[in-house]
């Protein structure tokens, strides 16, 4: 169990109802949210080990029998705490659609081919210095419902752990320079410029590997303590 | 000076093959756990009153005797994750949890979906639990406490 969590800075998650993502009206909660006590259970949390680990669960190129179409790229960074402390043996969930915008999933209905080589789910626990990387291919831009003409900027998704069950966290990944990110209600619910900044990626010369794959850094910032730690 | 936190997004509704989990819907699969065995299903519903298929809860308790999973990597028992199906229902395999000190027997549930931008957090507590009466939390709830209550269905269903 870890000490009390410090409240995240206003505007750094998104509202439940925002209109302009039309399935919010419905399924936010009508009825305002009572703070809960951070008691023995919210301070803790499931803590997982290799085990839960699969094959090329940190590349998804090499998921299938060939390879998949797309842009391959290397994503890395660090989980680290909002006091900047690494979260080593951390686990993250990744999924994401192919480089066409088709999601491996039997709901999606998108007019756009499957690859039969990716699946787009992996897993990674980061390691002693809160590190994870893993090697994909660049999702494509996809349409949606919301509104006409609606379209997600690429994005990734992840599910985090962190140590407790207040830290964790499902959030999307946004590439920089993409011109969808303006037209987004999903990125722009996220009220602060500086927090939406945080979930776009950062390309990386460093972690571009020639004749290979482009490189993009991210870093995610979970809760952390809220006292001060002695330095 | 902390650091900005990333923010939440949505899960989205195309989730279910990236965060499958075996055995997500019982969270004590070793059949030695301390604690009576039951059952806990129930229904997601969205603010309208409609069923949500799109969605799961992932829970988060100690066992029978009030003890969490060891803070060590490895030790997840006591975690679950269960999906919502067409009906928005979902079920969950696991033990009645035991009092943590002045705290009545409660599971803490969070709650993701499509059209959820951050996930909710809740507790749920268990009808008749003599505990209950003395829970600082069902106290604050006021009217609303009857909304964290399961209620027994036969022997060890809790609905
Ligand atoms: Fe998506």
């Amino acid at each position: 169990m870890t000490s009390a969590l410090r409240k995240p800075a206003p505007g750094t998650h998104p509202n439940l109802l925002h209109p302009a993502y039309a399935s919010t009206v419905a399924r936010a909660p009508t009825q305002s949210l009572l703070a809960l006590p951070q008691g023995p259970g919210e301070l803790s949390g499931p803590r997982f080990d290799a085990s839960v680990l699969y094959k090329s669960h940190d590349d998804l190129t090499r998921q299938c029998a060939g390879e998949p179409l797309g842009e391959r790229i290397i994503l890395s960074g660090r989980v680290l705490d909002d006091n900047g402390d690494p979260m080593p043996n951390t686990l993250l969930e990744v999924w994401q659609c192919n480089s066409a915008g088709r999601y491996h999933h039997h709901r999606d209905q998108h007019d756009a081919p499957l690859d039969p080589n990716f699946t787009g789910n992996g897993r990674v626990l980061t390691d002693a210095e809160g590190r994870y990387t893993i090697t994909t291919i660049k999702p494509g831009a996809y349409p949606w419902r919301n509104h006409p003409n609606a379209w997600r900027p690429a994005h990734i998704h992840f599910s985090l752990f962190g140590t407790s069950m207040l830290q964790r966290l499902i959030t999307q990944m946004y590439f920089p320079g993409d011109p969808l990110l303006g037209y987004d209600p999903i990125f722009n619910s996220v009220p602060s410029e500086k927090a939406r900044e945080r979930s776009i990626a950062r390309f990386d010369w460093n972690l571009t590997k020639p004749e290979w794959a482009l490189g993009y850094e991210f870093n995610f910032v979970l809760r952390g303590s809220e006292a001060t730690p002695a330095n | 000076m902390s650091e900005i936190n990333t923010p939440s997004q949505t899960v989205g509704p195309f989730f279910h093959y990236g965060l499958k989990w075996e055995p997500g819907e019982h969270l004590f699969p070793d059949a030695k756990t301390p604690g009576r065995r039951i059952v806990l299903t129930g229904t997601i519903t969205d603010g309208q009153g409609a069923p949500v298929p799109d969605a799961f809860l992932e829970l988060w308790q100690p066992d029978g005797s009030g003890r969490f999973g060891a803070p060590v990597p490895g030790s997840c028992a006591g975690w679950g994750r269960v999906f919502t199906d067409n009906d928005g229902r979902y079920t969950a395999n696991t033990v009645l949890p035991g009092a943590l000190g002045k705290q009545a027997p409660h599971i803490l549930v969070v709650l993701f979906a499509r059209g959820l931008l951050r996930q909710l957090i809740t507790r749920v507590y268990f009808d008749g639990e003599a505990a209950n009466a003395g829970d600082a939390v069902l106290a604050s709830t006021g009217a609303r406490a009857a909304t964290l209550l399961a209620r027994p269905e036969g022997a060890e269903r809790y609905v």
